[in-house]
C-alpha cells in the first residue's frame, strides 16, 4: 500500500487488538501464529495539532438556505421600503431567479430581545431564542455563490465544483474517531428526500476512502451493511469471521503492516455491527428527554429523532454529525421562493424545538463544551420579493450561529446593511466557518493538508481566518 | 537554456494579435526544471559482476539495478511462475486466470513461455477494457452532468468504447490525444473522430432552474476544457494557473488562458446516428409530448395543496413520457460565430476580465515574447494544440505517458504524482530510467504496448514481493521506492468486483454498447435529487457485466466501489487510494454483491468439485487464488466445512488477503 505515512499514525500493536477485540477471536489461539506487529487503524484517535476546545462537530444544516431577514437579523428599514424598489445606495445584486426590478419585501414577523445577552431572535424560533446566551450570531456571513448546487459544496468544502473533501471529511482526517465500534463521521439526510448537490457534497472527494461519511437512512437500518444477509445468525458469522482471520494469518508475512490492518478491520467491522444497532435506538431514553426534543409528536418527531441520535453519536465519540433539515423539492427545504411565510413557519415549526432541545441537552450532560454545534444554510435570502410572497436566493449576507465547544454564547458578529442586502461590518465568509472549527478542534488550517496531484490541498486553501469575537 | 525550444507553427504564425505590452519572460532557473528540458539520452549502466550481468535482461533493469546498488541493495529474486501469472492477468486484463490458464503456464516448459503469455494477454480482448479504465480515470469520464440534475448523457458510453478499442488496437499515443482533443476538426464526417472530441465534453456541467449566468457557465465549460490539457496530458497543473500565476511553477495565468483560447470557438454538438425520416419522426413525437407538458403547466398556474401535487405527479409522468432521444455522438464543433473572446480573469472570476489573450502553448517552452494567435482566424485551432502537445520534441507529453504506463504496472510512478511533473511534485525516483522509458516509446512511434513488453520482460517485473533481505530493504528504502522488490497491491474497486463474477462463473463477457444500471438498494436512490434516474437494467444477464461498464454516474456510485477507492468522477484521478478500513469489511461480510457472488461461488464448487471438502478447498483457492491452498489452509476449510454451509466458506474466500491482494 502506497499509503501517505502522514495521515496513517502507529497506534496499538496487534496483540493489544487480538486480547481486548470483543468478538472472542482470541480463542481461535491463531494469535500466537504471529508475531506482533504494529497495526495502523486509519481512524484511531489522532492529537490534535494544539490542545482543542471542542472534541465533535453538530452540524445543523438547514438546506436550501434559510432567511436572515426571518430569523436572526431584525431589519426595520426593510419593513418600512416594503413594496418600493431597492435604493440605489445599497449598490447592485444579482440573483438566481428575480430580476432587477423587484420590490423589497418586509417580515411579518417580529423581533424580541432574549436572554441576558438581549440578542434580537424572531418569533419564528421561540425555542431557539431561550438558548441564546450560549449562541453566537454571526450575522455577516456570505459566500460566493447563489445557486444551491455550487453554493452546498461551497458549504461543505470551500470550493464550488464538487471533487473537494468535506468539512467532515477534514476533520475526521485530522483527529480519526474516538470510538471503534461507530462511523467516525455521520450525515443525517431528511428523509424527504435528497439536495441539489448530491451525494458528492458530503463526501471525501480525493481523501482515501477510509474518510468518507456514513449516510443514516431512515427505518431500522439506518446504516447500510451493517445486518447480517437474511438467514445467517450472529453465530455463524462469529464462526466464519474465524475462518477468514485463520486463513488470512496462515498465509501472512512476519511484519506484515498491511494486512494486520486488514485483520484489524475485521475487528472494527464485527464490533460496529455487533455495538453500533444500541446506539441507534432511542427506545431506551427516558420519556422526558423524548419530549423535549419532540420526539413523537407531528411536526417534530423526525428532526427530533435525528437531533437526539446525534447527540448520543457524539456522546460516543463520533467526530463529525450532520443533520439535515429540508429535502427533495425547494419548498421541503427552506428555499422559500413562493411564500416565505408558509415555507418557514412550516420549517421551523419542525426544527426549532429539536434545536433548542439538543443544546439543552448538550448542556445539561456536560457535552456542549466539547461538541461545537453549528447552524446554518448554504444562504440566505434576499430582501426583495419573488413572486410578491417569497424570497430568492442570497448570498451576499446572511446569518449562521454557533454554540458550544469553546465558542463564547450571547453575542453577536457582523452585521448586514440596514435592508439585509450585503454583509457590511465585519463580514465572514465559509472559509472563516471552516477555519474557526478548525481552530477550535485545535487543528491549523494549514497544517491540515493532503498532497494531491502535486499540490498540498486544504479545507481552506491559503484562506480563511478564526472568527476571534466568537471565542 | 540547455532545454531545446520548440518553435511551432501556431506560434510562430503571422495572425499575431495583442502581443503583450511587455513580453513575458522566463528566468534560467524557471526554464532549468527537470521536466522542461529536453529528453536525455542517458547511457545504460554497466556492470562488471557477473551475478550482476546475469540479472540485467534489458536497459530497464540496468537503471533499477545500478540505483539499487548504489544503496546496499539487491532485487528481489524472481516469482515463481503461480505469482507470476496472476499478477500478468490483473495488470493486463484485470480479471484473474482460470486454473486451467494458470497450470497451462506453470507447465509449459519452453523457453519463451513467458514472452507468449505476454503476448497472448496484449492480444486478448479484455486487456483495453483494463488498460481503457486507466485513462478513463485520467479524464473523468462520467456519463451524467453532475450538479443538481445530474442529467445522464445517454450516448457517453460511446466514448468509453472508443478509449478501449484504441488501446485494443494499439492506436499510437499521439494519435489518441490528437483524436480527443481535435478528431472533429480532423475530419467531421468520421463517427470514430467525432466520438473521440467528445473528451472535450466530459467535465461536470453546471445547469440551474432559471440560471442567468450564462457568462459564468461558459467559462466552467471552458475551465473544464483547459484543465485537462494540463492534468491528462502535459503533466502540469496547469488549472492551478486559472486565478493567479502559478504560485511555484513557471505557468503565468496568461498561459493558462492562451491554452484556454484553443477552445474559444469549441461548442458542443450532438450528432445524430438517426436518418433523417427518423429523425423527423422523432420529433413530431417530442413535439406532441412537449405540448401535453406546456399545457398541463399551464392549467397548474394557481393550484395549490393536494390538487397541484396530483398534477406535480401527472407532469413528471407526462416529462418521462417523452420520446428518449436518437442515438447520438457527443461530440464539439467549432463555431466561429460563438466564439468566446478569451481574457485574462482575475481571480478566475468570469467579470473581472483583463488583458484579452489569443492562443499560445506554454511560454517556458517558447523563446522569451512568442506571441499569440487569433483564434478568429484559426481553422483548426485545436490540432495546432494537438500537434504542439503530441510533438515528439515536447518533453513533457512522451514523459508523462511512460510514467503513467509504469505507474501502473508497478503501482507507483517513476514520479509519484503522474499528473504534475512540476516543481511540488516528488523528484523521479530513476530520472535517466525515464528519459529512457520516454526516449523508447517516441521512438518505436508511441505504441502503448511496446512499453508494456519492454516493462514486462525486465527482471525488475518478475522480482517476487517475497525479498529474503526484506529487513534491510524495509530500513533503507520503506516504500520500496528503488523497487527491491514487487510492489504487492490490493485490487481496485473493478477488479474485485470483476474478479468475483470471473470466480463465481457469473461473468458476462458481452464487451460494449450502453452502460448498465444495477439493482441498488432504493434507500441509495432516494438520495438522488432525481430518484427516477436510476431504473436498474431490466436484462439480469446485464447486470454481471464488467465492472467498465456499469453507469458512471456522478450523483450516485455503488457503494462497493466506492468503499473500495474509486476515483468519484468529478475531477481528473491519476492515482487510486489504497485505503484499508472497517466499511469495507462490512461491505464484503454484508453487502449483496459479495453475497450473491458467494452462493454462486459455492454452487459452482459442488458443481465442479462434488460434496468432497478437501477438494472444495482445493478448487475454491485455485479460483479464487490462483494456487492449491498450503496444508495450514486446507485443514482449517475443511474443518469449517464439516460442520458450516458452503456458502459462508465461500463468502470467506472472498474476503481472504489472497483473494483482494496481487503480489
Amino acid at each position: 500500500m502506497w499509503s501517505s505515512s502522514e495521515h496513517f499514525r502507529i497506534t496499538r500493536n496487534r496483540r493489544e487488538f487480538l486480547c481486548d477485540a470483543c468478538c472472542g477471536f482470541g480463542s481461535l489461539a491463531f494469535a500466537s501464529m504471529v508475531k506482533a506487529a504494529t497495526v495502523r487503524n486509519p481512524l484511531a484517535a489522532k492529537a490534535p495539532h494544539r490542545a482543542a476546545k471542542a472534541k465533535s462537530v453538530i452540524f445543523l444544516f438547514m438546506a436550501g438556505g434559510p432567511s436572515h431577514i426571518e430569523t436572526f437579523d431584525p431589519k426595520p428599514l426593510l419593513n418600512k421600503l416594503h413594496g418600493e424598489k431597492r435604493p440605489a445606495s445599497f449598490g447592485e445584486a444579482k440573483y438566481q431567479f428575480i430580476t432587477p426590478d423587484a420590490r423589497l419585501l418586509g417580515t411579518k414577523r417580529t423581533f424580541q430581545k432574549h436572554g441576558k445577552s438581549g440578542i434580537e431572535v424572531s418569533d419564528l424560533l421561540p425555542h431557539t431564542a431561550r438558548c441564546v446566551d450560549d449562541i453566537a450570531v454571526i450575522r455577516s456571513c456570505h459566500g460566493d455563490m447563489v445557486v444551491h448546487s455550487a453554493a452546498q459544496y461551497q458549504l461543505f468544502s470551500g470550493r464550488v465544483i464538487p471533487g473537494f473533501p468535506s468539512m467532515g471529511s477534514w476533520v475526521i482526517y485530522g483527529l480519526g474517531s474516538e470510538s471503534e465500534s461507530l462511523p467516525a463521521y455521520v450525515v443525517m439526510p431528511d428523509p424527504k428526500g435528497a439536495l441539489e448537490a448530491g451525494q458528492p457534497m458530503y463526501t471525501n472527494g480525493f481523501l482515501p476512502a477510509v474518510y468518507q461519511p456514513t449516510m443514516m437512512r431512515p427505518g431500522n437500518k439506518p446504516v447500510l451493511n451493517l445486518d447480517l444477509p437474511k438467514g445467517v445468525s450472529l453465530e455463524q458469522r462469529r464462526r466464519t469471521l474465524g475462518l477468514i482471520r485463520g486463513l488470512n494469518e496462515a498465509n501472512m508475512l512476519e511484519e506484515d503492516e498491511d494486512f494486520a490492518a486488514r485483520i484489524n478491520a475485521y475487528d472494527v467491522a464485527f464490533r460496529m455491527q455487533t455495538e453500533a444497532p444500541a446506539t441507534f435506538d432511542l427506545s431506551n431514553e427516558p420519556q422526558e428527554t423524548k419530549e423535549l426534543y419532540g420526539i413523537g409528536k407531528v411536526p417534530t418527531d423526525d428532526y427530533g429523532r435525528r437531533c437526539l441520535l446525534a447527540r448520543r453519536l457524539v456522546e460516543k465519540g463520533v467526530r463529525f454529525v450532520c443533520v439535515v433539515s429540508g429535502g427533495g423539492p425547494g419548498n421541503m427545504q427552506w428555499d422559500a421562493h413562493d411564500d416565505i411565510e408558509e415555507n418557514h413557519l412550516r420549517l421551523a415549526s419542525q426544527t426549532d424545538r429539536p434545536v433548542a432541545a439538543l443544546l439543552t441537552d448538550l448542556k445539561r450532560r456536560g457535552l456542549l463544551d466539547s461538541t461545537l454545534v453549528l447552524w446554518g444554510g448554504e444562504f440566505g435570502r434576499s430582501p426583495e420579493a419573488q413572486g410578491g410572497k417569497g424570497r430568492d436566493h442570497h448570498n451576499y449576507g446572511f446569518s449562521m450561529w454557533m454554540a458550544g465547544g469553546g465558542i463564547q454564547g450571547g453575542r453577536v458578529v457582523g452585521s448586514t446593511d440596514d435592508i439585509g442586502l450585503r454583509a457590511t461590518v465585519d463580514p465572514h465568509h465559509f472559509r472563516d466557518i471552516h477555519t474557526t472549527i478548525l481552530h477550535q478542534l485545535g487543528l491549523n488550517q494549514d497544517d491540515l493538508s493532503y498532497l494531491h496531484q502535486g499540490r498540498k490541498e486544504r479545507l481552506t486553501e491559503v484562506h480563511g481566518s478564526v472568527i476571534e469575537a466568537i471565542l | 537554456m540547455r532545454g531545446k525550444v520548440l518553435l511551432l507553427p501556431a506560434a510562430a504564425g503571422a495572425a499575431l494579435l495583442w502581443a503583450a505590452e511587455l513580453p513575458d519572460k522566463y528566468t534560467p532557473a524557471e526554464r532549468r526544471h527537470w521536466a522542461f528540458q529536453e529528453r536525455s539520452r542517458p547511457a545504460v549502466p554497466e556492470f562488471a559482476d557477473p551475478r550482476d550481468r546475469a540479472w540485467v535482461r534489458n536497459p530497464i533493469d540496468a537503471f533499477v539495478l545500478a540505483r539499487l546498488k548504489k544503496e546496499g541493495l539487491r532485487p528481489a529474486p524472481r516469482a515463481d511462475r503461480t505469482t507470476l501469472v496472476r499478477r500478468l492477468y490483473f495488470d493486463l486484463l484485470g480479471i484473474p486466470p482460470t486454473p486451467t490458464e494458470v497450470s497451462a503456464f506453470v507447465n509449459d516448459r519452453s523457453p519463451d513461455a513467458y514472452p507468449r503469455l505476454v503476448e497472448r494477454l496484449l492480444d486478448n480482448p479484455h486487456y483495453g477494457e483494463r488498460w481503457g479504465q486507466h485513462w478513463l480515470d485520467v479524464v473523468r469520464f462520467a456519463e451524467t452532468d453532475g450538479f443538481e440534475y445530474d442529467t445522464h448523457r445517454k450516448d457517453a458510453w460511446r466514448f468509453r468504447d472508443y478509449v478501449i478499442r484504441s488501446f485494443s488496437s494499439d492506436k499510437p499515443y499521439d494519435r489518441f490525444l490528437m483524436e480527443q482533443l481535435a478528431g472533429d476538426e480532423i475530419n467531421p464526417e468520421d463517427q470514430e473522430l467525432r466520438t473521440a472530441s467528445g473528451l472535450n465534453r466530459l467535465g461536470p456541467l453546471r445547469k440551474n432552474a432559471g440560471n442567468q449566468e450564462v457568462a459564468s457557465s461558459r467559462n466552467e465549460v471552458l475551465t473544464e476544457m483547459t484543465n485537462v490539457v494540463g492534468s491528462a496530458m502535459l503533466g502540469v497543473t496547469l488549472g492551478c494557473a486559472r486565478c493567479h500565476d502559478h504560485k511555484f511553477d513557471p505557468i503565468r495565468q496568461k498561459d493558462y488562458y492562451r491554452i484556454q483560447a484553443y477552445f474559444a470557438a469549441t461548442h458542443d454538438k450532438d450528432v445524430a446516428l438517426a436518418s433523417s425520416e427518423e429523425q423527423t419522426a422523432w420529433q413530431m413525437r417530442f413535439d406532441a409530448a412537449d405540448q401535453e407538458v406546456k399545457s398541463l403547466r399551464m392549467s397548474m398556474r394557481g393550484l395549490k395543496g393536494d390538487e397541484r401535487k396530483q398534477m406535480e405527479k401527472k407532469l413528471e409522468d407526462l416529462e418521462a413520457a417523452k420520446p428518449e432521444p436518437l442515438p447520438a455522438v457527443y461530440s464539439v464543433a467549432n463555431d466561429r460565430a460563438r466564439l468566446s473572446p478569451i481574457h485574462v480573469l482575475a481571480r478566475g472570476e468570469y467579470e473581472n476580465k483583463g488583458e484579452r489573450v489569443g492562443m499560445r502553448p506554454l511560454g517556458v517552452l517558447l523563446p522569451d515574447g512568442t506571441g499569440d494567435s487569433d483564434p478568429a482566424q484559426a481553422k483548426s485551432p485545436r490540432t495546432e494544440l494537438a500537434k504542439w502537445v503530441t510533438d515528439p520534441a515536447n518533453p513533457l507529453t512522451a514523459r508523462v505517458m511512460a510514467n503513467r504506463i509504469w505507474h501502473y504496472h508497478f503501482g507507483r510512478g517513476i514520479v509519484a504524482t503522474p499528473n504534475d511533473f512540476g516543481a511540488m511534485a516528488p523528484r523521479p525516483s530513476h530520472p535517466e530510467l525515464l528519459d529512457w522509458l520516454a526516449g523508447e516509446f517516441v521512438s518505436g512511434g508511441f505504441r502503448v504496448k511496446a512499453m508494456h513488453r519492454l516493462i514486462l520482460a525486465s527482471n525488475t517485473y518478475q522480482q517476487s514481493h517475497r525479498s529474503p533481505a526484506a529487513a534491510l530493504g524495509l530500513a533503507k528504502d520503506p516504500e520500496n521506492k528503488l523497487l527491491w522488490r514487487f510492489h504487492r497491491r490490493r485490487l481496485e474497486a473493478e477488479e474485485i468486483r470483476d474478479a468475483m463474477l470471473a470466480a463465481s462463473g457469473k461473468w458476462n463477457r458481452k464487451a460494449g454498447g450502453p452502460s448498465v444500471l444495477v439493482p441498488v438498494e432504493q434507500e441509495l436512490v432516494n438520495l438522488l435529487y432525481k430518484p427516477s434516474q436510476w431504473t436498474a437494467s431490466a436484462d439480469e444477464e446485464e447486470h454481471h457485466r464488467r465492472s467498465v461498464y456499469l453507469i458512471a454516474k456522478r450523483n450516485l456510485r455503488l457503494p462497493f466501489m466506492e468503499v473500495f477507492d474509486s476515483p468519484d468522477l468529478q475531477i481528473s484521478c491519476p492515482r487510486r487510494e489504497s485505503s484499508t478500513h472497517a466499511p469495507q469489511a462490512l461491505e464484503l461480510l454484508n453487502g449483496d454483491i459479495s453475497n450473491q457472488m458467494a452462493k454462486a461461488l459455492a454452487e459452482r464448487l459442488r458443481r465442479e468439485a462434488g460434496s468432497h471438502p478437501v477438494e472444495q478447498v482445493d478448487r475454491a483457492y485455485r479460483l479464487v487464488a490462483g494456487r492449491g491452498p498450503n496444508p495450514r489452509e486446507r485443514q482449517l476449510g475443511v474443518e469449517f466445512l464439516k460442520g458450516q454451509p458452503l456458502e459462508e466458506f465461500a463468502l470467506a474466500m472472498l474476503n481472504l488477503n489472497a483473494f483482494l491482494y496481487v503480489e
